[in-house]
């Protein structure tokens, strides 16, 4: 039990640091990356298969074997793997888009978990041997792979309105439902207990998240302004003006990255710093990781393809608009294994992850995902912009404010009582 | 005046660390003719308050006092004639003793280039750089002025002239009929002062001190800001009341859209007045400026003024001439000169207008926020938006009123939004207290962002007022809600 609780620590200690300092003494946390909770890994057999440290196999078969087990069985949604080859069967089969649809949805959800998991992995290696901001890139990147995977593959498919839905979804449930959920369970959890709370990383986060907001409110009114003719501008002013503000966008983004990863380090440590020692070893090999990084996401690729292919004919089977379900339904989907995680830490009171995971996670997207799909739209040559209708908009800039002085009456309730 | 000179006598007692007047205190001797440096024993009301703090002071003098230098006066000691001594020693004052000095030859090409009929776009550029160094002589001037005056007419003196060149700018617009100008102009004014010098600034601070948090005292931007949110509120409600709801077809009202900002207007100016009245007379105390360790050369320069006051007042007169004719040469060419340099009259008065006449008070702030000074730049920054958007905006409305123009606080569409988002991101970069280099980087790409925007939107000609029609606003509307 004891080696069972220290290895547990051990996981904690591996997801908090994220891959990104492997140094003993380094107490430093990237939370808005450790996407994975810990709970929803099993311990897997260790003492059977493998031994946590070696990374050369004798038996080359042993070793797939352990990764298979590894990666496949160490999770807590296992049985929702099941659904992706039935999806691929019911897409064979033609057995009807609703569940085509449906099974890679629920597909979804696995894929995602095992994908942060391993770009933590291959994080961890990276950072032996790269800079530690690779790795913290890498991981940023992987942290929300699977929308971003969605939005291109919906961009391909030039269903350009199902893209920034979807997009603009992620964020809402980002910041509104799994925030909000998380909050309320671990409020109510740890009725009466301290909680501390860092507002250093939410305030850049949000922060961030209001430059993304100001360029869709003054894309919108630009469009509003040419439309309604109070001002007339050049023609296809209005593209490059999103495309100007996307490249802004990736820029501050990246900013902020370096920001958080070399200069201010010291600001985004983690609150708690118990059990974070050093991690000692892989559970799977680099090159292992990689290819299993690269399996998986090909798979979330083709259950994305089913999904957005779908999308339509399930919106008129199940007489659902479009509209809600890339912005509501879709994000949900995407978002489980954050959405967990965020509760279960807000469980343990570890305010401070749970904030990090989500406003993290909807900075990146508002920031660097959908930039980046604005940027490989403008080279496909896609007239896609940064402007939303009104009602999203509108629902966006609620929703960040909402985040933002709900943090700040937080913060006073908790310092000054 | 003398209850002035000796309260900061006795400040300069009190604090028993202030060093010993600098070479400044010769120039006085030789260039006052009318005070002298006795104390009396009548006394004016004490203060008894920091020693640095300054009642007519506001840190936008601060600011602007360091792109001052001392004079250097053992040269026209040796002129025997006292008049013109004392003449050559004020010109020296005036035109010598900023680091700006090498732009004052501008405003002479400015003159030359409006007489001989030059290009219109030159002419305006011209009248542009010209504009700097008069402004920033100007707030020399009024601060020599106040350190006349008690610490309130001080204050308010700061207050109103301040920000004076845009209020020239303004009222000769308004004067020509140009309310669009007036309206892009301020609003300019307030962006740039919020987003550019703030952002620059803090981005400069927080790369100094890479390693420190800077930290300034929430109290004073809790108040600034409170301020711009009022501000705020009344201009959308002011344009959301033109985009009403009324069901019937007739002609939407206008003139009540008039009506409403005048009354606005009334209530903006009220408040200011409350606002400096908190500032100077009741909570004077959260409002003192923090001491500098390392002596402050700027502000001790300015302890005594250099000048005397009726040569302060006829220079500040003068100068606020220059400042009115080079303005009547921007106003009269802004049309021209946007289409001769290929740019919309918007970006012209909302981006670059702004940038210049701003300029010297950025300057000053960049470089208080490297000295981690971040108090005196929020005053600076915060407080020139403050003034802008609660005192120079109702104030052209009102003189709009008596001029008999139709100006209202409707700033169009694109305006209003951008104004309130930059309200808001303003808001939420400077609410912890704490300051680093990516909030400035954010701030300034919001500028970028919107700088942007307003250079890719092209007006229709000046004056012409948009169909005001409301079918067509409601079901654009729909349209875009689709």
């Amino acid at each position: 039990m004891e080696r069972e609780r220290e290895r547990e620590r051990e996981r904690e200690s591996t997801l908090l640091e994220s891959g990104l300092l492997c140094n003993a003494n380094n107490n430093s946390s990237l939370p808005s990356t450790s996407s994975s909770p810990l709970i929803d890994r099993k311990q897997s057999d260790r003492g059977v298969i493998v031994q946590r440290t070696k990374m050369a196999y004798s038996n080359p078969f042993k070793q797939f074997l352990a990764n298979l087990h590894e990666v496949f069985l160490g999770t807590k949604l296992f049985p929702l793997f099941s659904a992706v080859p039935l999806a691929i069967a019911a897409h064979a089969f033609h057995l009807g888009s609703a569940w085509v649809f449906a099974l890679s949805l629920i597909g979804l959800a696995p894929l995602a978990e095992r994908v942060s998991f391993l770009s933590e992995s291959v994080a961890k290696c990276i950072t032996k041997i790269l800079l530690h901001a690779v790795g913290g890139l890498l991981n940023a990147t992987c942290g929300n792979a699977p929308e971003l995977v969605l939005a291109l593959l919906a961009l391909h498919d030039d269903k350009i309105e199902v893209l920034k839905w979807s997009l603009l979804g992620s964020i809402l449930s980002n910041l509104l439902l799994v925030l909000g959920s998380s909050l309320l369970c671990g409020g109510l959890f740890n009725m009466g207990k301290e909680r501390a709370f860092d507002r250093k990383q939410a305030d850049v986060s949000l922060s961030l998240m209001f430059l993304g907001l100001l360029c869709h409110v003054m894309t919108l009114i630009y469009k509003y302004n040419t439309s309604y003719g109070e001002s007339m501008s050049v023609s296809g002013t209005e593209l490059v003006f999103s495309r100007l503000c996307g490249i802004l966008m990736v820029v501050a983004y990246a900013g902020c990255l370096f920001f958080q990863l070399k200069t201010h380090r010291q600001l985004f440590l983690a609150q708690d710093e118990d059990g974070s020692d050093g991690e000692d070893g892989f559970v799977i090999g680099f090159v292992s990781a990689i290819i299993w990084l690269l399996g998986m996401t090909i798979v979330i690729a083709i259950l994305s393809e089913y999904i957005v292919s779908t999308i339509e004919a399930v919106s008129e089977t199940w007489d659902i608009p479009v509209r809600f379900i890339c912005v509501i339904l879709l994000p949900i989907a995407g978002n489980a294994t954050e959405h967990a995680s965020a509760i279960i830490f807000a469980f343990k009171n570890k305010i401070d992850i749970t904030l990090g995971v989500t406003l993290g996670s909807a900075s990146q997207i508002s920031m660097f995902v959908m930039p980046l799909t604005l940027i490989v739209a403008w080279v496909k040559g896609v007239n896609m912009g940064l402007d939303f209708s009104l009602l999203e908009t509108a629902s966006l800039v609620m929703a960040i404010f909402i985040t933002a002085f709900t943090l700040q009456v937080l913060y006073l309730q908790i310092f000054y009582r | 005046m003398e209850g002035i000179r000796e309260e900061e006598a006795l400040g300069g007692l009190e604090a028993g660390s202030l060093p010993s007047k600098p070479s400044n205190s010769n120039s006085n001797s030789n260039g006052h003719i009318g005070i002298g440096n006795t104390s009396t024993d009548t006394s004016g009301p004490h203060h008894h308050h920091k020693p640095l703090s300054r009642h007519g002071r506001t840190a936008h003098s601060l600011s602007a006092a360091s792109l001052r230098k001392k004079s250097d006066v053992t040269l026209l000691t040796k002129i025997p004639c006292l008049g013109l001594r004392n003449l050559l020693i004020n010109l020296q004052e005036i035109f010598f003793n900023t680091k700006l000095f090498f732009l004052f030859p501008f405003v002479v090409v400015a003159f030359v280039f409006f007489f001989l009929n030059l290009n219109q776009g030159w002419i305006f550029a011209v009248s542009l750089v010209g504009l700097v160094p008069l402004a920033e002589r100007l707030s020399f001037l009024t601060e020599q002025l106040a350190l006349y005056t008690g610490p309130t007419i001080g204050g308010l003196l700061n207050a109103t002239c301040g920000n004076a060149t845009e209020l020239i700018i303004a009222l000769f617009a308004l004067h020509k009929g140009q309310i669009e100008v007036v309206k892009w102009s301020l609003l300019g004014s307030v962006l740039s002062n919020l987003l550019l010098v703030l952002g620059t600034s803090l981005f400069a601070g927080g790369i100094k001190h890479l390693r420190r948090p800077q930290i300034f005292d929430k109290k004073q931007s809790d108040i600034g800001i409170g301020l711009l949110f009022v501000a705020g509120l009344c201009h959308l409600l002011i344009l959301v009341y033109g985009y009403g709801y009324a069901s019937t077809e007739t002609d939407f009202f206008p003139s009540n859209q008039l009506e409403m900002s005048r009354v606005c207007s009334i209530f903006m100016l009220v408040v200011y007045g409350m606002h400096l009245f908190f500032q100077l007379k009741t909570h004077s105390q959260l409002f003192d400026l923090e001491e500098g360790d390392d002596g402050n050369d700027a502000v001790d320069e300015e302890e005594q003024p250099v000048l005397t006051w009726w040569s302060a007042f006829a220079w500040l007169v003068f100068m606020t001439v220059l400042v009115a004719v080079l303005s009547e040469f921007i106003v009269n060419t802004i049309e021209e000169a946007s289409q001769y340099w290929g740019l919309s009259v918007s970006f012209t008065s909302i981006i670059l207008l702004p940038i210049v006449g701003n300029a010297a008070e950025h300057a000053g702030a960049v470089m208080f926020a490297v000295k981690s000074k971040l108090d005196i730049t929020l005053g600076v920054a915060l407080g020139s938006a403050t003034q802008i958007a609660m005192f120079v905006v109702p104030l052209s409305v009102i003189v709009a009123w008596i001029m008999g123009v139709d100006m209202d606080l409707d700033f169009k569409l694109m305006e209003t939004g951008s104004l309130l988002m930059t309200i808001l991101v303003t808001a939420m970069v400077l609410q912890d207290g704490t300051s680093n280099y990516m909030k400035g980087a954010i701030l300034l790409f919001c500028y970028v962002v919107i700088a942007v925007c307003f250079l890719a939107v092209r007006s229709p000609t000046l004056g012409m007022i948009p169909d005001g029609n409301l079918r067509t606003s409601l079901s654009t509307w729909r349209s875009l809600s689709a």
